[in-house]
């Protein structure tokens, strides 16, 4: 695998891990109110939709064989419009305008919701919440799989997934100590980096607009990663701006 | 189908600012190819300032 190969697998590995963790914490919370083998059942079913979009949207991007270039640019462009939506959102947490994901609070909120519904209810919290979330992964796996191998960026996500249950059983507590937004923020960068190496190279021509090449990836890395956080201190809300006076 | 949408696209803002920061980055690369994947950078990081705003 090249450098680049190596980027894109972590990159849907680490995005993924964010959606899992998410789709772990309201399972969780399900699984203590109506049982683990309903809600497994649930997450499980979640998980067989995405799975099958995931093998359906595979074999009909085979079947395309379109010029990659295009290809390319149209999944550059997606890339750029989900990453920069996260990256906007990862900064605003950063600058103290937009609160904190909170897991606990999640956890607490679905575990509250459920004691008044019914057991059919809180199934269907189970699987909305796994498939809503899977889907993000299997978006991600569709921009990334056909430039990067679509195997391995599927089982880049399934791995994460792996690591994201293992994990989250073995502390066997609500995933509240993951740094959410940190991850989240450094998955936009690369997102977007990725996305505008893909979307202005397809568009007007890769060895011309990355002289480069491959290496453009890391810095756009870090050009997105420093001008974020320089935007999200220059950007801090006044509360957060007094607290860290204090501090 | 609305979540779904919102997945993919985000909102108008996120879109028009996707939509010029290209057109903007394709126009800089007629006239010197190298510096339109710089100028899309920055249009981009400066649509993430004015957005985080």
């Amino acid at each position: 695998m090249t450098a680049a190969q190596w980027g894109g697998a972590s990159a849907v590995f680490l995005a993924s891990a964010v959606e899992w963790v998410e789709a772990f914490t309201i399972v969780l919370a399900v699984a203590l109110t109506i049982g683990w083998r309903r809600a497994m059942g649930a997450a499980m079913a979640g998980l067989g939709v995405v799975a099958a979009l995931v093998a359906v949207t595979g074999a009909g991007l085979e079947a395309a064989q379109a010029d990659i270039a295009w290809i390319r640019a149209g999944i550059g462009i997606f890339l750029l419009l989900f990453g920069l939506r996260w990256y906007v959102k990862a900064i605003r947490r950063y600058s103290g305008r937009t609160a904190l994901h909170d897991e606990a609070r999640e956890f607490a909120e679905t575990r509250e919701q459920l004691e008044r519904a019914e057991g059919r209810a809180a199934w269907v919290v189970a699987f909305k919440g796994v498939l809503l979330e899977g889907l993000e992964v299997w978006l991600l796996v569709v921009a990334l799989g056909h430039t990067l191998s679509y195997v391995t960026a599927a089982a880049s996500a399934a791995a994460s997934l792996a690591v994201v249950i293992a994990a989250g059983l073995a502390l066997r507590a609500p995933l509240t100590r993951v740094p959410e937004n940190t991850l989240k923020y450094l998955v936009a960068c690369a997102i977007l980096s990725f996305g505008s190496f893909w979307s202005i190279g397809g568009l007007a021509g890769e060895q011309a607009v990355w002289p480069l090449g491959d290496v453009s990836l890391l810095l756009l890395f870090a050009a997105y990663a420093v001008a974020g956080r320089v935007i999200a201190w220059r950007s801090r809300a006044p509360a957060a701006a007094d607290a860290g006076a204090r501090a | 189908m609305r979540k779904l949408l919102q997945l993919v696209f985000g909102d108008l803002r996120n879109v028009a600012s996707v939509a010029v920061a290209l057109l903007l980055a394709l126009s800089v690369s007629r006239l010197a190819p190298a510096a339109a994947g710089a100028a899309l950078v920055l249009l981009l990081i400066a649509a993430a300032a004015a957005q985080a705003l």
